[in-house]
Protein backbone atom coordinates (compact mmCIF):
# COMPACT_ATOMS: atom_id res chain seq x y z
CA UNK A 1 0.00 0.00 0.00
CA UNK A 2 2.09 2.87 -1.39
CA UNK A 3 0.95 6.26 -1.50
CA UNK A 4 2.26 9.82 -2.09
CA UNK A 5 4.26 10.64 0.64
CA UNK A 6 5.55 6.99 1.04
CA UNK A 7 9.08 6.92 1.64
CA UNK A 8 10.82 3.84 -0.35
CA UNK A 9 13.89 2.16 -0.21
CA UNK A 10 15.73 1.95 -3.83
CA UNK A 11 16.09 -1.68 -4.56
CA UNK A 12 18.56 -1.01 -7.30
CA UNK A 13 22.22 0.38 -8.18
CA UNK A 14 21.00 3.28 -9.83
CA UNK A 15 22.58 5.67 -7.15
CA UNK A 16 18.89 6.56 -5.83
CA UNK A 17 18.53 5.57 -2.24
CA UNK A 18 15.20 6.47 -0.92
CA UNK A 19 12.73 7.51 -3.15
CA UNK A 20 9.01 9.72 -1.55
CA UNK A 21 6.28 8.67 -3.53
CA UNK A 22 4.50 11.53 -5.08
CA UNK A 23 1.89 10.46 -7.43
CA UNK A 24 0.45 6.58 -8.39
CA UNK A 25 0.32 6.34 -12.78
CA UNK A 26 -3.29 4.55 -13.15
CA UNK A 27 -6.62 6.09 -12.78
CA UNK A 28 -7.18 9.38 -11.99
CA UNK A 29 -7.87 9.24 -8.27
CA UNK A 30 -5.51 5.87 -7.38
CA UNK A 31 -5.21 5.46 -3.65
CA UNK A 32 -2.82 2.71 -3.19
CA UNK A 33 -0.02 1.25 -5.56
CA UNK A 34 0.84 -2.09 -5.11
CA UNK A 35 3.38 -4.55 -6.24
CA UNK A 36 4.10 -4.08 -10.07
CA UNK A 37 2.68 -0.52 -10.22
CA UNK A 38 4.39 2.47 -11.21
CA UNK A 39 4.48 5.46 -9.37
CA UNK A 40 6.58 9.08 -9.88
CA UNK A 41 8.60 9.76 -7.10
CA UNK A 42 10.99 12.34 -5.67
CA UNK A 43 14.70 11.27 -4.49
CA UNK A 44 15.42 11.80 -1.22
CA UNK A 45 18.56 10.74 -0.92
CA UNK A 46 20.97 10.09 -3.51
CA UNK A 47 24.78 8.53 -3.81
CA UNK A 48 26.75 11.25 -4.07
CA UNK A 49 28.41 11.41 -7.65
CA UNK A 50 25.97 9.37 -9.70
CA UNK A 51 23.65 10.47 -12.68
CA UNK A 52 20.33 10.85 -10.16
CA UNK A 53 20.59 13.63 -7.97
CA UNK A 54 18.31 14.60 -5.18
CA UNK A 55 15.27 16.13 -5.59
CA UNK A 56 15.17 14.87 -8.89
CA UNK A 57 11.64 13.23 -10.05
CA UNK A 58 11.42 10.18 -11.74
CA UNK A 59 9.54 6.86 -12.24
CA UNK A 60 9.65 3.75 -10.31
CA UNK A 61 8.50 0.11 -10.44
CA UNK A 62 7.55 -1.02 -6.74
CA UNK A 63 8.77 -4.59 -6.44
CA UNK A 64 8.55 -4.94 -2.29
CA UNK A 65 6.07 -4.05 -0.24
CA UNK A 66 5.38 -4.56 3.50
CA UNK A 67 1.32 -5.12 2.62
CA UNK A 68 0.96 -8.43 2.05
CA UNK A 69 0.62 -9.93 -1.22
CA UNK A 70 -1.83 -12.85 -1.84
CA UNK A 71 -1.75 -15.62 -5.01
CA UNK A 72 -4.42 -18.10 -5.48
CA UNK A 73 -2.76 -20.85 -4.03
CA UNK A 74 -2.91 -19.08 -0.70
CA UNK A 75 0.59 -18.00 -0.71
CA UNK A 76 1.18 -14.50 1.43
CA UNK A 77 4.14 -12.65 0.46
CA UNK A 78 5.44 -9.94 2.57
CA UNK A 79 8.53 -8.03 2.59
CA UNK A 80 10.58 -6.28 5.78
CA UNK A 81 10.53 -2.74 3.16
CA UNK A 82 9.25 -0.65 0.79
CA UNK A 83 11.35 -0.92 -2.06
CA UNK A 84 10.82 0.41 -5.89
CA UNK A 85 13.46 0.31 -8.75
CA UNK A 86 14.15 3.44 -10.66
CA UNK A 87 12.91 3.23 -14.51
CA UNK A 88 13.16 6.05 -17.33
CA UNK A 89 10.05 7.06 -19.60
CA UNK A 90 10.46 3.77 -21.74
CA UNK A 91 10.65 1.17 -18.68
CA UNK A 92 14.31 0.32 -19.18
CA UNK A 93 15.85 0.44 -15.44
CA UNK A 94 18.26 3.02 -14.86
CA UNK A 95 20.86 0.61 -12.84
CA UNK A 96 22.13 -2.03 -14.21
CA UNK A 97 21.70 -5.08 -11.37
CA UNK A 98 18.66 -4.87 -8.66
CA UNK A 99 19.15 -6.29 -5.34
CA UNK A 100 17.29 -8.54 -2.95
CA UNK A 101 14.23 -10.97 -3.55
CA UNK A 102 11.43 -10.38 -6.26
CA UNK A 103 7.75 -11.68 -6.73
CA UNK A 104 7.10 -13.42 -9.85
CA UNK A 105 4.09 -11.35 -10.50
CA UNK A 106 6.60 -8.70 -11.92
CA UNK A 107 6.54 -11.19 -15.08
CA UNK A 108 3.04 -11.49 -15.67
CA UNK A 109 2.85 -7.30 -15.50
CA UNK A 110 5.13 -6.80 -18.47
CA UNK A 111 8.72 -6.32 -16.09
CA UNK A 112 10.73 -8.89 -17.86
CA UNK A 113 13.90 -6.74 -18.08
CA UNK A 114 13.38 -6.16 -14.17
CA UNK A 115 13.05 -10.07 -13.40
CA UNK A 116 15.65 -10.61 -15.62
CA UNK A 117 18.42 -8.14 -13.66
CA UNK A 118 17.00 -9.22 -10.46
CA UNK A 119 18.90 -12.58 -8.22
CA UNK A 120 16.35 -14.01 -6.66
CA UNK A 121 12.91 -14.55 -8.02
CA UNK A 122 10.08 -15.51 -5.37
CA UNK B 1 5.23 -18.50 -18.48
CA UNK B 2 3.19 -21.95 -17.92
CA UNK B 3 4.75 -23.49 -19.79
CA UNK B 4 7.78 -22.65 -18.67
CA UNK B 5 6.46 -23.90 -15.24
CA UNK B 6 5.43 -27.02 -16.54
CA UNK B 7 8.13 -28.01 -18.14
CA UNK B 8 10.49 -26.75 -14.78
CA UNK B 9 8.82 -28.72 -12.15
CA UNK B 10 8.61 -31.87 -14.65
CA UNK B 11 12.51 -32.02 -14.67
CA UNK B 12 12.35 -31.25 -11.23
CA UNK B 13 10.64 -34.31 -10.30
CA UNK B 14 13.76 -36.02 -9.20
CA UNK B 15 14.59 -33.45 -7.10
CA UNK B 16 13.37 -33.61 -3.62
CA UNK B 17 11.97 -29.75 -3.42
CA UNK B 18 9.95 -30.61 -6.38
CA UNK B 19 6.41 -30.25 -3.42
CA UNK B 20 7.64 -26.68 -3.20
CA UNK B 21 7.24 -25.75 -6.82
CA UNK B 22 4.09 -27.94 -7.00
CA UNK B 23 2.69 -25.23 -4.92
CA UNK B 24 4.32 -22.41 -6.46
CA UNK B 25 3.01 -23.64 -10.00
CA UNK B 26 -0.89 -23.85 -8.49
CA UNK B 27 -0.29 -19.86 -8.18
CA UNK B 28 -1.69 -18.89 -11.94
CA UNK B 29 -4.37 -21.17 -12.20
CA UNK B 30 -6.01 -19.12 -14.71
CA UNK B 31 -2.84 -18.72 -17.03
CA UNK B 32 -2.55 -22.29 -16.78
CA UNK B 33 -5.73 -23.39 -18.00
CA UNK B 34 -5.31 -20.31 -20.82
CA UNK B 35 -2.28 -22.13 -22.77
CA UNK B 36 -3.12 -25.59 -21.91
CA UNK B 37 -4.79 -25.93 -25.24
CA UNK B 38 -2.31 -24.45 -27.04
CA UNK B 39 0.56 -25.09 -25.26
CA UNK B 40 3.34 -25.35 -27.44
CA UNK B 41 1.99 -24.45 -30.63
CA UNK B 42 2.35 -20.63 -29.73
CA UNK B 43 5.55 -20.47 -28.45
CA UNK B 44 8.91 -20.70 -29.91
CA UNK B 45 10.94 -23.09 -29.17
CA UNK B 46 14.94 -22.47 -29.15
CA UNK B 47 15.54 -23.85 -32.35
CA UNK B 48 12.77 -21.52 -34.10
CA UNK B 49 14.68 -18.50 -32.12
CA UNK B 50 18.01 -19.14 -33.62
CA UNK B 51 16.82 -19.64 -36.57
CA UNK B 52 14.67 -16.30 -36.63
CA UNK B 53 17.70 -14.42 -35.30
CA UNK B 54 20.11 -15.53 -37.88
CA UNK B 55 17.49 -14.76 -40.63
CA UNK B 56 17.30 -10.97 -39.20
CA UNK B 57 21.25 -11.22 -39.02
CA UNK B 58 21.33 -10.20 -35.29
CA UNK B 59 25.46 -9.78 -34.04
CA UNK B 60 26.57 -11.45 -31.62
CA UNK B 61 23.88 -14.16 -30.88
CA UNK B 62 24.47 -15.85 -27.13
CA UNK B 63 21.92 -18.78 -25.64
CA UNK B 64 22.72 -18.99 -22.57
CA UNK B 65 21.22 -21.84 -20.75
CA UNK B 66 19.30 -20.79 -17.42
CA UNK B 67 17.38 -23.77 -16.44
CA UNK B 68 19.36 -24.42 -12.99
CA UNK B 69 19.98 -20.74 -12.62
CA UNK B 70 16.39 -19.82 -12.15
CA UNK B 71 12.96 -21.65 -12.29
CA UNK B 72 11.36 -19.32 -14.62
CA UNK B 73 13.13 -19.41 -17.47
CA UNK B 74 14.70 -22.50 -19.40
CA UNK B 75 17.25 -20.28 -22.12
CA UNK B 76 18.20 -16.69 -22.18
CA UNK B 77 19.01 -15.79 -25.80
CA UNK B 78 21.15 -12.50 -26.25
CA UNK B 79 21.33 -10.55 -29.77
CA UNK B 80 22.55 -7.38 -30.61
CA UNK B 81 21.11 -4.88 -33.21
CA UNK B 82 23.21 -2.32 -35.23
CA UNK B 83 20.26 0.41 -34.62
CA UNK B 84 16.82 0.96 -32.97
CA UNK B 85 15.48 -0.09 -36.24
CA UNK B 86 17.20 -3.32 -36.30
CA UNK B 87 16.21 -4.06 -32.52
CA UNK B 88 13.16 -3.71 -33.19
CA UNK B 89 12.72 -5.41 -36.57
CA UNK B 90 14.53 -8.57 -34.51
CA UNK B 91 11.41 -8.30 -31.85
CA UNK B 92 8.93 -7.98 -34.93
CA UNK B 93 10.03 -10.71 -36.90
CA UNK B 94 10.32 -13.00 -33.69
CA UNK B 95 6.35 -12.31 -33.20
CA UNK B 96 5.87 -12.60 -36.90
CA UNK B 97 7.70 -15.84 -36.60
CA UNK B 98 5.21 -16.95 -33.80
CA UNK B 99 2.04 -15.25 -35.87
CA UNK B 100 3.16 -17.87 -38.77
CA UNK B 101 3.50 -20.56 -36.45
CA UNK B 102 -0.38 -20.68 -35.25
CA UNK B 103 -1.75 -19.52 -37.98
CA UNK B 104 -5.04 -20.67 -38.61
CA UNK B 105 -5.56 -21.23 -34.75
CA UNK B 106 -8.42 -20.22 -33.31
CA UNK B 107 -6.86 -18.10 -30.56
CA UNK B 108 -3.59 -16.70 -31.22
CA UNK B 109 -0.89 -17.27 -27.98
CA UNK B 110 1.52 -14.20 -29.05
CA UNK B 111 4.98 -13.86 -26.66
CA UNK B 112 4.80 -10.78 -24.22
CA UNK B 113 7.00 -7.79 -25.87
CA UNK B 114 8.84 -5.69 -23.25
CA UNK B 115 10.00 -2.38 -24.25
CA UNK B 116 8.65 -2.20 -27.78
CA UNK B 117 8.75 1.56 -28.72
CA UNK B 118 12.31 2.35 -27.45
CA UNK B 119 14.33 0.17 -28.97
CA UNK B 120 17.45 0.04 -27.09
CA UNK B 121 16.39 -3.36 -25.12
CA UNK B 122 13.16 -5.18 -26.02
CA UNK B 123 12.41 -8.33 -24.17
CA UNK B 124 10.82 -10.97 -26.00
CA UNK B 125 9.34 -13.38 -23.21
CA UNK B 126 8.15 -16.87 -24.96
CA UNK B 127 7.33 -18.88 -22.60
CA UNK B 128 10.70 -20.71 -21.25
CA UNK B 129 13.05 -18.72 -24.18
CA UNK B 130 13.37 -15.43 -22.97
CA UNK B 131 14.89 -13.42 -25.85
CA UNK B 132 16.44 -9.81 -25.21
CA UNK B 133 17.37 -7.81 -28.17
CA UNK B 134 19.77 -5.61 -27.06
CA UNK B 135 21.90 -2.31 -29.34
CA UNK B 136 25.27 -2.40 -28.24
CA UNK B 137 25.53 0.35 -25.92
CA UNK B 138 22.87 -1.45 -24.06
CA UNK B 139 23.95 -4.67 -23.83
CA UNK B 140 27.52 -2.97 -22.89
CA UNK B 141 25.52 -1.09 -20.29
CA UNK B 142 23.45 -3.69 -18.55
CA UNK B 143 26.16 -6.80 -19.32
CA UNK B 144 24.06 -9.63 -18.90
CA UNK B 145 26.03 -12.26 -19.61
CA UNK B 146 28.20 -11.42 -16.71
CA UNK B 147 25.31 -11.41 -14.84
CA UNK B 148 23.71 -14.46 -15.70
CA UNK B 149 26.96 -16.70 -16.52
CA UNK B 150 27.84 -16.02 -12.79
CA UNK B 151 24.64 -16.07 -11.03
CA UNK B 152 24.43 -19.25 -8.53
CA UNK B 153 22.33 -21.34 -8.39
CA UNK B 154 18.90 -20.74 -5.95
CA UNK B 155 19.18 -24.19 -4.35
CA UNK B 156 20.60 -23.11 -0.68
CA UNK B 157 17.51 -20.92 -0.79
CA UNK B 158 15.08 -23.32 -1.04
CA UNK B 159 16.38 -25.82 0.81
CA UNK B 160 15.96 -23.10 3.88
CA UNK B 161 12.37 -22.61 2.51
CA UNK B 162 11.81 -26.17 2.45
CA UNK B 163 12.77 -26.27 6.00
CA UNK B 164 10.56 -23.64 6.49
CA UNK B 165 7.51 -25.13 5.63
CA UNK B 166 8.09 -28.57 7.90
CA UNK B 167 6.47 -28.68 10.20
CA UNK B 168 7.53 -29.85 13.66
CA UNK B 169 5.91 -31.88 15.90
CA UNK B 170 5.78 -30.60 19.53
CA UNK B 171 8.49 -32.58 21.64
CA UNK B 172 6.08 -34.73 24.24
CA UNK B 173 6.93 -33.29 27.72
CA UNK B 174 4.18 -35.43 29.63
CA UNK B 175 5.55 -37.11 32.70
CA UNK B 176 3.16 -39.65 31.96
CA UNK B 177 4.85 -42.96 31.12
CA UNK B 178 4.02 -43.96 27.66
CA UNK B 179 3.76 -47.68 27.73
CA UNK B 180 2.63 -49.34 31.03
CA UNK B 181 2.78 -52.56 29.23
CA UNK B 182 6.88 -51.97 29.32
CA UNK B 183 7.53 -51.01 33.02
CA UNK B 184 5.41 -54.50 33.64
CA UNK B 185 8.28 -56.81 31.57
Amino acid sequence: MIQPQTHLNVADNSGARELMCIRIIGASNRRYAHIGDVIVAVIKEAVPNTPLERSEVIRAVIVRTCKELKRDNGMIIRYDDNAAVVIDQEGNPKGTRIFGAIARELRQLNFTKIVSLAPEVL
Amino acid sequence: MSAALRSRSLSLYSLPSSSIFQQWKLGFPALERAFSSSANRGLLDLQEVEKVLSDVKADDVKVIPANDLCEWADFMVLATGKSAWHVKNIAQALIYKSKQKQKGAQRLVLPSVEGQEGGKWIVIDSGKVIVHALDEKARAYYNLEDLWSKKKPEEDTIQDLEKAFVKIRPKNNSKRKPKPALKRA
